[in-house]
Order: C-alpha cells, then sequence, then structure tokens
C-alpha cells in the first residue's frame, strides 16, 4: 500500500492522477446512457475508467478517480457530505484493478491485460465485478450513515451501474489502448521506481485479492438484504467492511511488475 | 454544452470575501444542523438559510440548472424512505402499495429536505469559491502541496477535456456514428469510438507536460505560496465561529433538549 503514497515523489504519476481525474470528469459528466434512479445515479460509460486505468497507471488512478469525482460534485452542483464517500468510493474504484490484476490465482491469466486472450477477459471481469462492488458498498453505506437514501436502494444501483459500463467496454478499450500506453511507457511499473512499488514483507496478494472480491460482494449482500437502512448492524458491518478493505489493500501487492518480469519486458 | 462549466458566480458579496476556510466553516455548519435533526420543519431552517444565503450571492442561475436534480432527489427520498421507516400514527396516505402514517411521512419529508439542504449548501460554496481558492484552502487546511497541485492540474484540464469530448462527439457523429442504436449492450458498446480519442489525446500530454514541469524546477516538497492567498481576518474568524456555535448549537439542542425529533 506504499506505493499510494510513494507516487506523490514522480512528477510523472502526479500529471496522470491529474490526467485520470480530468478525463474521468469531462466523460463522467455529458455522457448518460440510462437512468437508474433519477438525480442518484444512471449507467455512465465514464464508469469504465477507474477500472481500465487502475490496471494501467495504478496508484495514479486511485488518487485521479477520487478526485475526478470530486470534481464532478463540484461541477454538478451535488457537492456535500456525500462526496466524502464519493471520493472514498471511487478511491477503492481506482485502486482494486491493479492490485488484483495478477493475483488472481486460478481466475489470473498470467498475462499482461492486453485482452488478446480468453483467459485475460474472465481476469478483466472478475476486476470489474470486485472493483464495483467495493465502489457501491462504500459510498451505499455512507450515503446510508447520512440518512440520505438507504443502502438497499443505493448499494444494487451503484453496482449494476459500474459494472455494466465496466464489463461490456473495458475489455476493447484494453485492446486498443493497452499496447499505446505500453509503448508510450506510462504504465505505472515503467514509471515508477521499483522500492517505491515494493510490498511489505508479509504481502499475501492471493489472499487480498480475493479478500477484496469476496468481502465486498458479501458486504453488499448483506446491506441490501439483511439489515435495515440507519440501524446498528449496517453502520458496523459498513466499519468492519471498510476495515477490511483497507487490510487487503496493505497485505496486497500489485501484480502486473512480476507479470512484466516474468515475460522479460519490464 | 455551456463555454464554462464552473459554477462560480464572481461577485463582491460578504461570502465572496470571505476565506475558502471560512466558507467551508459556514457550509459545515448547515451541513450539521441539517444532518442532526429529523424533523421537517427543524430541516427546513438550515434548508431556507441556505437558499437565502445562494440567492443572495447570485447562485439562483445555478440552482434552475440544477432543479431538476434537486426535485429528482427530493420526490426519491419521499417516495423511499416511508417504505424503511417503521408505521407509527394515524394514515395520512393510503396507496395500492403502502398507507404511510404520519411518523413514516415526517421522516421521509425530512430526508427529502435534508438532501435538498446539502445541496444548496454544497452549492452555496461553489458559487462562491473559485477553482483558485478550492486549491489555495485545500492547501490551507493542511493538504499536501501535491495534492493540491494534482486537483488544482485537473481543474484546469477539466473545462479542456469536456470541450474536446463534446467535439470528438460531434465529428463522430457527423460521420454517422449512431449513440442511441441498437440494444442496451450495444448502446454502451457505441460508446467505444468516442472514449479512446478523447481518453488518448489526453494521456499524449502527460510526458511533455512532465517535462516542462521538471524543466521548471518543479519539487512538491517545498513549501508554496499561492497568488491570492488571504489572511485569515476578523470576519472569517467570525463566520468560523457562528460554524462552530451551528454544529454545538444543533447538537445540543438535538441531543440533549429533543428538539427536532418525529
Amino acid at each position: 500500500m506504499r506505493e499510494i503514497f510513494t507516487m506523490w515523489r514522480d512528477t510523472r504519476m502526479i500529471m496522470l492522477v491529474a490526467v485520470v481525474a480530468a478525463v474521468y470528469a469531462a466523460v463522467l459528466l455529458p455522457f448518460k446512457l440510462f437512468t437508474i434512479i433519477p438525480g442518484i445515479t444512471s449507467v455512465r460509460p465514464a464508469n469504465v475508467f477507474p477500472v481500465i486505468f487502475s490496471i494501467m497507471f495504478g496508484p495514479a488512478a486511485a488518487w485521479g478517480a477520487a478526485i475526478g469525482n470530486l470534481i464532478g460534485d463540484i461541477f454538478g452542483g451535488t457537492l456535500g457530505p456525500g462526496s466524502i464517500f464519493g471520493f472514498l468510493g471511487n478511491f477503492f474504484f481506482g485502486f482494486v484493478g491493479y492490485k488484483l490484476w495478477g493475483n488472481l490465482g486460478p481466475l489470473s491469466s498470467g498475462d499482461e491485460p492486453d485482452m488478446r486472450s480468453g483467459m485475460q477477459i474472465v481476469e478483466y471481469l472478475a476486476i470489474a465485478v470486485a472493483s464495483s462492488a467495493v465502489c457501491a458498498a462504500i459510498i451505499a453505506w455512507g450515503v446510508d450513515l447520512l440518512g440520505l437514501v438507504p443502502f438497499t436502494v443505493l448499494g444494487p444501483t451503484i453496482m449494476i451501474n459500474n459494472t455494466l459500463a465496466a464489463a461490456v467496454l473495458g475489455p476493447p478499450l484494453l485492446y486498443l489502448t493497452y499496447p499505446r500506453i505500453k509503448e508510450m511507457g506510462l504504465l505505472y511499473p515503467e514509471v515508477m521506481e521499483s522500492g517505491d512499488l515494493s510490498a511489505f514483507g508479509f504481502a499475501q496478494p492471493t489472499v487480498a485479492g480475493f479478500g477484496f472480491l469476496v468481502v465486498s460482494l458479501v458486504w453488499l449482500a448483506l446491506g441490501t438484504y439483511a439489515l435495515p437502512p440507519g440501524s446498528t448492524g449496517q453502520m458496523v458491518l459498513g466499519a468492519v467492511g471498510f476495515v477490511l478493505m483497507v487490510v487487503f489493500g496493505v497485505i496486497g501487492s500489485q501484480g502486473l511488475p512480476a507479470v512484466m518480469d516474468r515475460t522479460g519486458i519490464h | 454544452m455551456s463555454t464554462s462549466p464552473s459554477l462560480y458566480v464572481d461577485r463582491d458579496t460578504a461570502i465572496h470575501r470571505l476565506t475558502p476556510r471560512a466558507k467551508l466553516a459556514l457550509v459545515s455548519g448547515l451541513f450539521v444542523a441539517s444532518y442532526v435533526f429529523e424533523h421537517p420543519l427543524a430541516v427546513a431552517v438550515p434548508l431556507v438559510t441556505s437558499f437565502v444565503a445562494l440567492v443572495w450571492v447570485g447562485g439562483w442561475a445555478n440552482f434552475r440548472r440544477l432543479r431538476v436534480i434537486v426535485v429528482a432527489l427530493f420526490v426519491v427520498g419521499l417516495v423511499v424512505w416511508p417504505l424503511f421507516t417503521p408505521p407509527g400514527g394515524p394514515v395520512v396516505l393510503s396507496t395500492p402499495v403502502l398507507d404511510v402514517t404520519r411518523q413514516q411521512f415526517l421522516v421521509a419529508l425530512g430526508r427529502s429536505e435534508r438532501i435538498a439542504a446539502f445541496i444548496v449548501g454544497g452549492l452555496l460554496f461553489v458559487t462562491t469559491t473559485s477553482n483558485e481558492e478550492i486549491v489555495s484552502g485545500l492547501r490551507s487546511l493542511g493538504v499536501p502541496y501535491a495534492f493540491c497541485f494534482a486537483v488544482g492540474t485537473a481543474l484546469r484540464l477539466f473545462p479542456t477535456l469536456l470541450g474536446a469530448t463534446g467535439t470528438v462527439k460531434q465529428a463522430q457523429q457527423a460521420r454517422g456514428h449512431d449513440l442511441d442504436a441498437g440494444s442496451p449492450v450495444e448502446r454502451i458498446r457505441n460508446y467505444v469510438p468516442l472514449l479512446i480519442p478523447v481518453f488518448m489525446t489526453a494521456i499524449r500530454n502527460v510526458q511533455t507536460q512532465s517535462m516542462a514541469l521538471e524543466a521548471r524546477g518543479f519539487d512538491t516538497r517545498g513549501e508554496r505560496t499561492f497568488y491570492g492567498q488571504r489572511t485569515f481576518g476578523a470576519a472569517d474568524w467570525v463566520v468560523a465561529a457562528f460554524g462552530l456555535a451551528l454544529v454545538v448549537g444543533s447538537v445540543v439542542l438535538r441531543y440533549v433538549v429533543g428538539v427536532g425529533t418525529v
């Protein structure tokens, strides 16, 4: 998890944060496919960006997605206490992808994410589901805590919204852009120093990978079907879920540098 | 697409003249007051106060721009919350799906007002605070400079990319690209030819912009100054104290005196 902080030492990573944020916000606001709940959530094609940017730009995508969502709130006129949870949720939306790629055990393709094989698409889809679930659970928990919209309503809608856009648009976008980004030398394992990317000695990348996937889905299911909105149980479930996400972030590590090392590219 | 996506209104009102920290303290007080109370009459106080202040600082046009969202959220709150609130008191509305009791209606109305109060409070802040002030305000709150720089750069890049997004959309449509054609999945896929040019145009500049920054001695570790940075004056202290008093007063009224419950 140290890369989340060490990335701020590199000018190119800082610029990537700014560009990711601006692109995310610029596509988020004008393009809306279907409205799920009027004024609350719609299927937006921009929701593919945190996931694919995460796989390519690593921690810059996590910060970029968080800032991009905040800019969307500022320019969209919806800045408020809910923006704190929007920031956190979108941070994890852009955080999970690079932690999971290459770290999903039997689901991992062992390849770079250029979407040239069926196994890569399976791995990508698992990441899209996990990223969307983490984001949905955090935002729905926060908005429920604020007493604005019940978890039961918002959790599944954000999950559907994010998963649809990320799953449908992600593979073709990665297929077309990954080779070009790699050619530009902007993949995070190439931009960041290897020391800044090193994991902790106690890292358990596969445990963390499956932890993100399973815990986020369980959190979403329990929050939606088992606990009433605004209840103490909902509050505790969210707190436990959030702490677990941070723990998985700490014990996880990024898989793409290892994949690139194995293939002799890095 | 509007030429300026910013909601900032350049006026010289007392709220505009405050530092971003003081404005943040003020809207935080309004947010807390909107949050702690349940009863619609109590939540109406911060809502109306925020709305009057918004109109006074010249934010009526911004509110009109967002009225559909505010109304939609208000209605969704009114419809959804009775389903998750225990019944109590007489039935005030009978529908084929649910009999809405007085308690359910009051809770739903209070929650809807809270949503509106949050939006109007946030709108008050962005109407009176420019992007540059938001960034310098973040720095004055102790947020690291590198983060503030990224936010500031993103805020500057955003209108350019928004314009580029509109241009790409028009260019593809002029070539016969129909975004609304096909099944729902096909409609999502239709966005691929739009997203790639926007994304690649922005990313292509990262290398050159980074080199330009480093050539000018860009360093995130040193202490930086901001053009137009304001000192925290007497008016700011008064407003910050008022914001704090709003927070404390609301909490005491709600949890000690018991005002604003349903």
